[in-house]
């Protein structure tokens, strides 16, 4: 009872403290659910960036309140914590994570106006005339495959016959997203698609889908799961002793993947759509100065600076729509619209949204484990073909 | 041909460590009556506690994990003790209900205290697989094999010729003819308690070697054991071990051959189903013993 | 002060409510939910439907595990049956009140299929083996795509009733309720009737129950047909309210909520079903409530906020199993009786 009390008092006076001069946001994260293993650093780096934000001069001057929700990677837990945001929080614009869960919201969002910036980088979610409040801030998924697919045809030496490939990929919205591009971008450029392999969401085993793969004969395999999933397979495919080279999309593959798979994540590549931490661009001092200030022995990855990256993105948003006095949704979607090559210091490409194509950014980096330590190798600009949008 | 032997060797090594969770299961089932279904969380702490104490407190693989089998041994008890206890007498859907319970507290545990990341498992065997004729065969899972061969050995020879061991069986058959033996029933269900936990925690280490990390997904395996030991019967020993084969063989044919028929999914489906059908035909399993009930 | 029952006709000792203050008081408290909608806000509305199609869901699982005795972990399948059944029938442009009774017609006849195992099992083997047809149905949900649309889920239509259109939460609330408060009455009627008792019989015995001219395995199927009817109108109701429906809707988990539920409330009683299934869904609401207002101090906690769900789930039943195994509806009859005769309540 008395605790009651004293958490309804301590509510209270939170709250009438923080009353006028504050921008609610909403913050939907995977902290224990079977992605959480890149959602936690993405949701520390979208706290500091927060937390940076408001102690360099705020949204003009105003402060960012931040309604931090984890959803376990349920898209039932994902609309509820929706409907209390927009209904009861009365946020403006609202950090979301997974593919399944920002799918189904989309009509949703559309109907309640509110500016929903994903972590999930599905290409269904790029086209204004669809999903006009859909925003991420990476290369889509689809333009990734896209890239990978043209490392592995560059990569490729035996000129007698195309190279081959198989998918890897989650029974989930998530894992399905940029299959399709996949499978017709292969056919334009003379890449044999040999193999899709489905795993469960949560899987501890996977060899009877190598094997599988195996049997097809695939050269090279991409996987569309999380970090915790590739290191399974790259482990279950080293005990077979298979040499097909893997590769990984952006939640796949970053610093941690060599942690968890050691010597199996030799060699494998993987898009990097934002820079590992510490690398040297202009943009990642902040990043290294708030470290060094509030938390100097965690350790950081590429996840924790895709969530600095979005902040950044959305704070200049906030502020370009108060300076027009726009604070609301639609205010918030158009200063978005207005972003053009709007840079970050090289933490990610520079950014473009326009009213009618929401792809940020199309050069995506491919990156390669030599010596357990993320290394270039390549750089592709994938085109913004018309045909592409919303696939 | 390579294709169905390499599946169905994958599967054996499998299977053998569902054998091994399998075996804990039947032992509480055949001493005290209860079907746990938190066994997998004991899987998952004693693959938690592995690794806290050999990363975290740096402490050498053999004591660490003689350290694990005795946290193992003291769960047992106090579990026992604390939960079970209390309901002797009820319904079964509430003893069921109670071992869900638990199996829910005892991932909150594990989550809060851990979290849900994968943490590595500094590596006992290398990764490299060993040639048996043409088949690739990972160092691990050959290990496990003969763990749980091992295991399955000192078990039967425990049930047949140990004391404790044929106090247990007595008390399977009949509490009050065992309690008026003599024979303590409050300990022998301890005692089962404890074995129990204990196998599942050398499960739980095997697997997280195996797999390099350890992570939530675990526990998972508690619920994959169920069709192993309904194949083999609910209290009997060498049910478990061949049900576990058995499950595990079937599941990875089934995902072989079935999976690109049915994009996916069929590898976790195919115990169940194969679990509906032993239900229908011979529901006491292969080596459960029969009990006659028409009406 | 009341110290006794006395009734002088058959009808009244047969009736539901034992006193005319009963009655009146019932008749407040409806009249007071029906207040709710004014008042609450959006998301507390969408936690009471939440839990006005969870106590429906639970009642259905009562009839079969309460008063039937058959323990069934099938649950979460049967409300996605009933979900989807109204997705697809929805989408189709079937009206609300042809696709619900449809719904539940689907799912009954779905519990009838699982329920012919329990012709030869009980107990424990029951238990798995409906916790097999659970994970089929899952697969069924996942892979069916033409009817489920798969992992993407399909979404549903607004309910519509003579073109009046239910959009939102407090609209549904509308809906929800009278068909909760109309399927209690009928369960709470059921077990006075010769169905009812015949249920209850082979919980009790069934062996006796067989020997004294019951059916038992045509009151068995009976019993799964109704329970499952129950928990498809609920699934049906809820993929009206989350307007989204995937596999993601329906784990074992919400299988494992249900029983728990019906444990917690109390075994055999409507008015069980109810405490329980508004217990369990509030309780995650309060922790969340607390872990907010106390997130400030601690910014640590949100990571804690789910495990301490899945803790306080499980310990929440452990300790009612533990120290109150006939349930809420068992503590609110003594909580009563206490009050009834006071000061003589020793």
């Amino acid at each position: 009872m008395k605790l009651m009390t004293s958490a309804l008092l301590a509510l209270c006076v939170a709250g009438s403290a923080q009353a006028q001069q504050e921008i609610k946001v909403g913050g939907i994260f995977d902290l224990t659910g079977i992605t959480s293993d890149v959602g936690k650093p993405f949701a520390q780096g979208v706290r500091d960036g927060v937390i940076w934000t408001n102690e360099n001069g705020g949204i003009n001057g105003k402060k960012i309140h931040l309604f931090d929700v984890d959803y376990g990677y349920k898209i039932p837990e994902a609309v509820a914590a929706y409907k209390r945001m927009v209904g009861d929080d009365k946020v403006i614009m609202i950090n979301g994570w997974g593919t399944g869960d920002t799918e189904g919201l989309k009509a949703q969002v559309n109907a309640d106006k509110v500016p929903y910036i994903s972590a999930s980088f599905s290409g269904h979610l790029t086209d204004p005339s669809k999903t006009p409040y859909n925003f991420f801030v990476a290369p889509s998924y689809s333009d990734q495959l896209r890239a990978w697919l043209h490392w592995v045809k560059d990569d490729w030496k035996d000129k007698s016959r195309n190279p081959k490939v198989a998918f890897f990929y989650g029974d989930n919205a998530y894992g399905k997203a940029p299959i399709e591009a996949g499978r017709r971008y292969c056919k334009d450029i003379g890449v044999d698609l040999v193999d899709e392999e489905i795993v469960p969401g949560a899987f501890q085993d996977a060899t009877s889908q190598l094997l599988n793969m195996k049997q097809k004969g695939a050269d090279y395999g991409y996987i569309n799961v999380t970090t915790t999933g590739v290191s399974i397979i790259l482990r279950d495919a080293k005990k077979l002793g298979l040499n097909t080279k893997f590769g990984s999309n952006p939640y796949g593959f970053s610093e941690a993947l060599p942690q968890v798979a050691k010597e199996a994540a030799e060699g494998v590549t993987g898009v990097v759509p934002h820079v590992p931490f510490g690398e040297n661009v202009p943009g990642m001092k902040r990043l290294i100065d708030f470290h060094k200030k509030h938390h100097p022995d965690d350790t950081h990855d590429a996840m924790y600076v895709r969530g600095w990256c979005y902040v950044l993105v959305w704070s200049e948003a906030l502020r370009r729509a108060d300076k027009a006095g726009q604070l609301s949704g639609d205010g918030v979607k158009a200063a978005l619209e207005t972003f053009r090559d709007f840079d970050m210091g090289g933490l990610t490409n520079p950014i473009t949204y326009t009213s009618t194509d929401h792809r940020p950014e199309t050069k995506t980096a491919i990156y390669q484990i030599k010596g357990g330590k993320l290394v270039k190798v390549a750089e592709y600009d994938m085109p913004r073909k018309p045909e592409w949008l919303g696939l | 041909m390579e294709f169905f032997l390499q599946l169905a060797l994958n599967g054996l090594v499998v299977g053998s460590i569902y054998s091994l969770v399998a075996l804990g299961f039947v032992i509480i089932f055949k001493s005290s009556g209860i079907l746990n279904f938190a066994q997998g969380e004991f899987l998952l702490l004693g693959a938690y506690v592995f690794l806290a104490v050999t990363s975290q407190a740096n402490v050498p693989v053999l004591p660490a994990l003689v350290l694990t089998f005795l946290f193992a041994t003291l769960l047992g008890l106090a579990l026992e003790r604390v939960v079970l206890r209390p309901l002797i007498g009820e319904p079964i859907i509430s003893v069921i209900m109670v071992t869900l319970g638990l199996s829910g507290v005892l991932r909150a545990i594990v989550q809060g205290i851990w979290g849900t990341d994968t943490r590595p498992v500094q590596a006992v065997f290398s990764l490299e697989p060993i040639q048996i004729g043409p088949l690739p065969v990972a160092r691990g899972y050959l290990y496990s094999a003969a763990g749980v061969a091992v295991l399955l050995v000192l078990l039967t020879l425990f049930f047949k010729y140990a004391r404790p061991g044929i106090a247990m069986r007595a008390t399977a058959d009949s509490q009050q003819v065992a309690l008026s033996m003599g024979i303590s029933v409050r300990r022998i269900f301890a005692l089962s308690w404890s074995i129990a936990a204990v196998v599942s925690a050398a499960g739980g280490i095997l697997l997280a070697t195996m797999r390099g990390g350890v992570d939530g997904s675990l526990a998972v395996l508690g619920l994959k054991v169920l069709p192993v030991v309904i194949v083999g019967g609910l209290d009997s020993v060498g049910g478990a071990i061949l049900g576990g084969l058995l499950v595990g063989v079937l599941e990875n044919l089934a995902g072989g051959y079935l999976d690109p028929l049915f994009g996916g999914g069929v590898k976790e489906v195919a115990p169940f189903v194969a679990l509906v059908l032993i239900l229908m035909v011979r529901p006491y399993g292969l080596f459960g013993k029969v009990r006659i009930e028409r009406v | 002060m009341r110290c006794g029952e006395f009734h002088t006709t058959y009808a009244s000792d047969m009736g539901i409510f034992d006193t005319r203050r009963a009655r009146w008081l019932l008749l407040v408290f409806i009249v007071a939910l029906f207040a709710i909608p004014f008042t609450a806000t959006s998301y507390w509305l969408d936690v009471t439907n939440r839990a006005a199609i969870a106590v429906i869901a639970a009642t259905g699982l009562n009839i079969l595990t309460g008063f039937t005795g058959q323990i069934s972990l099938g649950n979460a399948a049967f409300l996605a049956v009933g979900a989807y059944a109204t997705a697809y029938l929805g989408n189709k442009g079937v009206p609300f009140l042809i696709a619900c009774p449809a719904s539940g017609i689907i799912a009954a006849l779905a519990g009838m299929v699982f329920g012919i195992p329990s012709l030869r099992l009980k107990g424990l083997y029951l238990a798995m083996a409906t916790l097999a047809a659970h994970f089929i149905v899952e697969f069924t949900t996942v892979h069916w795509e033409a009817v489920t649309g798969g992992v993407s889920g399909t979404s549903v239509p607004s309910p519509r009733i003579l073109g009046y259109e239910f959009s939102d939460d407090r609209r549904l609330f509308f809906l929800i309720v009278p068909v909760c408060v109309a399927t209690l009455y009928f369960a709470r009627n059921l077990f006075r009737t010769r169905v009812g008792k015949a249920f209850v019989a082979i919980r009790d015995q069934d062996i006796s129950a067989e020997v004294m001219g019951v059916e038992v395995f045509r009151y068995k199927l009976l019993s799964f047909a109704v329970s499952s009817f129950y928990v498809g109108v609920a699934g049906s109701l809820l993929a009206y309210q989350a307007r989204i429906i995937s596999p993601e809707n329906f784990p074992l988990g919400v299988a494992i909520d249900h029983l728990g539920m019906i444990i917690i409330g109390g075994l055999g009683s409507v008015l069980g079903s109810i405490l329980g299934a508004l217990f369990l869904t509030l309780l995650p609401e309060i922790l969340r409530i607390v872990t907010s207002a106390l997130s400030g101090t601690f910014p640590d906690l949100i990571r804690l906020f789910t495990p301490l769900r899945i803790g306080m789930f499980g310990l929440t039943i452990v300790l009612f199993l533990v120290f109150e195994p006939d349930g809420l509806a068992d503590l609110w009859r003594r909580i009563r009786n206490w009050f009834r005769l006071y000061p003589f309540s020793y």
